[in-house]
């Protein structure tokens, strides 16, 4: 069974501009993040991917097909855009029955469908107001139910949580679970956020200056540091002095302190140094690769 | 398929103001009611009066009665079916569906393409009732006329291709519903008297040894014939006299009659094949 979507030496060219160059990786099943600053190529592979644009070299295929070379390939997809794409005069209800024909089903399969959907994105009590009418966050759940609306395999979800703020982030991150837990619905998720991507993905592909630069699943990428951190209520400076006086060096990082991890026995000193300087202990844990350590990786 | 006629449905909904807020269907309401009121003015008159006791006009001389009603519906509805699409972004969403541009523009095309046939039949269909009840004898009437019916039925479409194709070509060009409409409207209005100024018939006197006789002068002189063709509210109505043979009709196209057939049927074929093309190149480039 071919990959959901792969990229085969994949390459775009704008003029001069070089969008994509010789870009290989595969999207399975779950959920995968595009990540890259602006500019990485991340838009221009999802135009590829749906047929929107025609690679200048390689290929882009969905379900080991060409989109470009056959529209009917998209009834798979379906694809929620960053900007504004909602008409404002409609109902979201009748918005999505619309897109539900749109997409292939039948009348009343696509009004079901319609109806399932709102509800499942939390819109059901609104589902007959003008979408001019709603917020921000509403309106993201539109653009997020008309890409699910016609039960795609795979959904391109470009800035998800672009505009929203950190409530309403966090609503859409969770959704987002809930459509690939609940519904098996695989997901690509371009972002350039690193905490979105690194709290709902499995998997990522990594773009920068048109080239993938890493690529696998996110535990990879976020495994322990030889560091750990220790939070303590009050007695700090004691207890770095304490540390010292066991031939442990802390650090200051925000409100921890951290200590570079040595051997087993370094907890033993550890627990003695808190003890003698009188320091509660709120939180201790191993430190954690971030995504964002992909990108300040020396360029090789 | 399901696809292309869902974009066909929702086109003719858009237009009608269908499934959206009351202020989208006051405008088609008013122009529908506009375009039947002629029609429905001339067979209560024709069942008062009587048929033979008045010059009304007949099927040939309604569709120019009503022109510039359709002008007007043409120049602020088929904006609505593109423009908006354009503006919220909502075109994005169709071409990521399986769904090329040429499918969506044909879609929209044909969606206000079945609209105005509607609108152009309506009035024509109640104007065939009110002159066959008006009649003494109805059936005699009917069978006297029967002609009328496929003349009106062909003449329709060449009107509807028309005011569909060449309002749609403009609003291709602009996201803005108004400057579209106002586009059309002045297109429309500034072409009828450019043409009428330079065809106008000036009466002069001519004495000659026989006496004195009026004599029609048109300041493009002989030229003048083509010059109705500049007057773009009237091209289908030079289609439509090849249709129709009566004289019912203004003075541009009782002009435009003596151009040849195919000079006034290759016209009309330039001004919606052109407009017609022009659209779909416009789609054709579009990207998301």
């Amino acid at each position: 069974m071919p990959p959901l979507l792969e990229a085969k030496e994949l390459t775009k060219h704008y003029g001069a501009t070089i969008a994509l160059e010789s870009v290989n990786f595969q999207v399975d099943q779950g959920i995968t993040g595009l990540l890259g600053p602006n500019g990485a190529g991340k838009s221009t592979a999802i135009k590829l991917f749906l047929g929107l644009l025609k690679p200048t070299s390689g290929s882009a295929e969905v379900m080991g097909q060409k989109p470009y070379e056959l529209v009917e390939s998209r009834e798979r997809l379906g694809y929620m855009p960053e900007h504004d794409c909602l008409p404002t005069a409609m109902t979201s209800s009748e918005f999505l029955t619309h897109m539900a024909q749109v997409s292939g089903l039948p009348p009343a399969h696509a009004r079901t469908r319609a109806a399932d959907v709102l509800r499942h994105v939390g819109l059901a009590e609104e589902r007959y107001r003008s979408i001019g009418e709603y917020s921000t966050g509403m309106k993201q759940r539109v653009k997020l139910a008309q890409a699910l609306v016609h039960d795609p395999v795979l959904v391109l979800l470009d800035e998800p949580t672009a505009g929203l703020d950190p409530g309403g982030r966090e609503e859409m991150l969770a959704l987002i679970r809930r459509i690939s837990r609940d519904f098996g619905i695989s997901i690509l998720l371009s972002s350039h956020l690193m905490g979105d991507v690194e709290s709902v993905c499995d998997r990522i592909v990594v773009l920068e200056g048109g080239h993938v630069i890493e690529e696998g699943a996110v535990s990879r990428f976020t495994q322990e540091t030889q560091t750990l951190f220790i939070d303590v209520d009050e007695n700090r400076d004691k207890l770095i002095e304490a540390l010292a006086k066991r031939g442990i060096e802390a650090t200051v990082d925000g409100p921890s302190l951290v200590v570079n991890r040595e051997s087993d026995e370094q907890y033993d000193a550890i627990r003695d140094a808190l003890v003698e300087a009188d320091a509660p202990l709120r939180r201790m844990a191993p430190g954690r690769h971030g995504l964002t350590d992909i990108f300040r990786k020396p360029p090789t | 398929m399901r696809a292309r006629k869902a974009i066909w449905i929702n086109g003719v909904r858009a237009a009608l103001g269908l499934g959206r807020g009351w202020p989208s269907k006051v405008m088609p309401v008013l122009l529908f009611i506009a375009v039947i009121t002629p029609a429905v003015v001339i067979s209560i008159v024709a069942s008062q009066i009587g048929l033979d006791d008045l010059d009304l006009p007949g099927h040939a001389g309604y569709y120019s009665m009503v022109s510039v009603v359709l002008i007007l519906f043409a120049a602020i509805i088929a904006p609505e079916l593109l423009c908006s699409d354009r503006r919220n972004r909502v075109i994005d969403l169709y071409l990521v569906r399986p769904l090329t541009t040429t499918d969506y523009i044909a879609g929209r095309w044909l969606a206000f393409f079945s609209v105005t046939l509607a609108l152009v039949y309506i009035g024509q269909i109640v104007l065939l009732i009110g002159l066959v009840l008006a009649s003494d004898d109805p059936l005699q009437h009917l069978q006297d006329n029967w002609l009328d019916i496929p003349r009106f039925l062909g003449a329709g479409v060449i009107v509807a291709i028309f005011i569909t194709t060449v309002p749609m070509a403009v609003s291709a060009f602009t996201t803005r519903r108004a400057y579209a409409a106002a586009f059309v409207i002045g297109l429309f209005i500034i072409s009828f008297p450019i043409s009428a100024g330079l065809t106008e018939c000036v009466e002069t006197e001519r004495t000659t040894a026989r006496g004195t006789s009026a004599q029609c002068e048109r300041p493009t002189g002989d030229a003048a014939k083509w010059f109705t063709l500049i007057d773009f509210a009237q091209v289908p109505a030079q289609v439509n006299s090849l249709i129709f043979e009566e004289s019912s009709e203004p003075d541009t196209v009782k002009l435009g009659r003596e151009l040849n057939s195919g000079i006034r049927i290759g016209w009309y074929a330039l001004l919606t094949i052109g407009p017609g093309l022009v659209l779909w190149w416009r789609y054709r480039g579009i990207t998301v």
